[in-house]
């Protein structure tokens, strides 16, 4: 008897395992697909410690045109509409201008909105429990850095509809560091009329791709010994700061799930002091490094932006 | 036509003729300065007049206007209020036109832009390193724009305000390389496509 259980067993697990589906995976796929085809209008706010910003969040898809607007609405605000492949920011302070690429790049982590099997080699996907999050019935699923160097993300899904309903970037030991949270959502089968309203609207055509990567990278100016697994440089370049006009040597880097800018500049006038600075999930470390300064700004734990940042070197 | 009479008061003679009251062209009063004898001009004027039954005709509507219209204009409240929205459209017809944006006073705009990168931050690092219990915050008031210039605090010790410089250069600073990653990361994604997309055919080939 207890022969056939471990044998009935054996095969079950056998079988779980030949389904290597992971059903965690699944959710995240089934909300990348509904993100992109559902009509939808949604609140939520994000949660960064003691502030907190409002968004309403539209999309529509039209025929095979798909229709995205994201407002972020306090202050000045901030406005980034999709059309398809393409999206504009507007943006108080400077002109709008826009960018060939098929999400927007707001609170959400753009990955999730797309394939999220390429993280694999460096976040486990894992299913949560069940709750109720803006009056639905959702589902946790958490993304889990293999390594201490990033956060984990939470999601949770709604089981109907499998939009994201909540998420929130989570450190090691299980705080939320910011919260995104719907307030209220509406799927509709017709797309809204607002939005439709965009196609009737002229947009800055968008820079080209190869635009975007400076020729002259300042790639060998500085040696960046240590950054976490699975990051790759993206780009590099010196430009000007728009805000202080401040020339930078700049570099940035991704996992697929976060970015992480380094700045390397001349040294600030009088004492400078190196520590971190927090922001919800955003951390700014700033790095005396004697003739130059360091600046670190990502998604990730203020200790691996220390570590990146104490890491440059002038290149020989 | 009063200012008229008031230039020629000096002369003795003609006041008297204007009076027509042979005491007036007394001595004292020969002395006054000329707007003391304008005033008496204009009241002679109204007793006249009064005495007339005849109105006072001193029309300076004419002056003013014609005052008026040399006059640089500060706000014209004679023009349609709908003008200056149409030509504000106009403008913006011309420019490339956001969905429902609306450009905000640029005042504002600054203010809050700033503010949305505001870091209310902390030093967050662990204390087990006694060094680090030397690292100060990068502090950390919001920046809200709203703070005075340095000048302002004429009480604090120039040295105190060479400090708050430097601490508001580094505020900037700071400001600008978050809004600067939140920029750069707006790319990250295409060029991810488009690095992966290059990998990819270099392995075919």
């Amino acid at each position: 008897m207890k022969v056939i259980t471990f044998v009935l067993s054996l095969v079950v697990s056998f079988n779980a395992f030949a389904n290597d589906t992971n059903p965690a995976k699944d959710l995240l796929l089934k909300m990348a697909n509904a993100v992109h085809t559902r009509n939808f209008d949604a609140s939520f706010v994000v949660v960064k410690g003691k502030t907190m910003e409002p968004y309403r969040w539209v999309h529509a898809l039209q025929g095979d045109t798909e229709l995205e607007h994201l407002s972020l609405l306090n202050g000045a605000g901030l406005e980034m509409v999709r059309i398809d492949n393409q999206v504009t920011y507007f943006e108080p302070q400077s002109e709008p201008y826009s960018l060939k690429t098929d999400s927007i790049a707001g609170p959400i982590p753009e990955v999730l909105f797309k394939d999220i099997d390429r993280l694999s080699a460096h976040y486990d996907f894992v299913l949560g429990g069940k709750g109720r999050i803006a009056g639905r019935a959702a589902q946790l699923v958490r993304i889990e850095s293999k390594d201490e160097y990033k956060y984990n993300y939470w999601i949770w899904l709604d089981m109907e509809s499998s939009l994201l309903l909540k998420a929130a970037y989570v450190n090691h030991e299980g705080e939320a560091l910011e919260q995104l949270q719907l307030t209220h959502i509406s799927v509709t089968e017709q797309p809204a009329g607002m939005l439709l309203e965009v196609l009737n609207r002229n947009f800055p055509t968008p820079l080209p791709n190869d635009a975007l990567i400076n020729e002259d990278s300042t790639a060998t100016n500085w040696q960046i010994s240590w950054l976490p697994d699975g990051f790759e440089l993206l780009k590099s370049d010196r430009h000007k700061l728009d805000l202080n006009n401040e020339l930078t040597d700049y570099y940035l880097f991704s996992d697929g799930f976060v970015e992480i800018s380094v700045f390397i500049q001349r040294p600030l006038p009088g004492k400078r002091l190196s520590g971190a600075l927090t922001s919800g999930a955003t951390t700014v470390y700033v790095h005396n490094g004697g003739n130059f300064d360091v600046s670190v700004v990502g998604n990730v734990p203020s200790m691996t932006a220390k570590a990146i940042a104490e890491s440059v070197t002038r290149a020989l | 036509m009063t200012k008229a009479h008031l230039n020629k008061l000096d002369n003795e003679a003609l006041s008297a003729l204007l009076d027509g009251e042979q005491h007036l062209t007394d001595a004292i009063i020969a002395e006054q300065d000329v707007t003391t004898f304008g005033r008496y001009a204009l009241i002679g004027d109204a007793m006249r007049a009064q005495k007339n039954n005849n109105d006072i005709h001193i029309d300076i509507s004419d002056r003013v206007a014609l005052a008026l219209e040399s006059e640089p204009v500060y706000a014209d409240f004679n023009k349609p209020k709908t003008q200056p929205q149409a030509i504000t459209e106009t403008v913006q017809d011309n420019k490339v036109v956001a969905f429902n944006w609306r450009k905000p006073v640029a005042q504002l705009a600054i203010a809050a832009s700033v503010a949305m990168f505001a870091i209310m931050g902390v030093n967050t690092l662990p204390q087990n390193d006694p060094q680090q219990n030397e690292i100060p915050l990068l502090q950390t008031t919001p920046l809200t724009g709203m703070a005075s210039p340095v000048s302002y605090s004429s009480a604090a010790p120039a040295l105190e305000n060479a400090e708050l410089g430097l601490r508001e250069l580094q505020q900037q600073r700071i400001g600008a390389l978050v809004l600067e990653h939140q920029r750069q990361a707006r790319v990250a994604n295409s060029l991810e496509t488009a690095q992966t997309n290059t990998k990819a055919s270099e392995e075919k080939n």
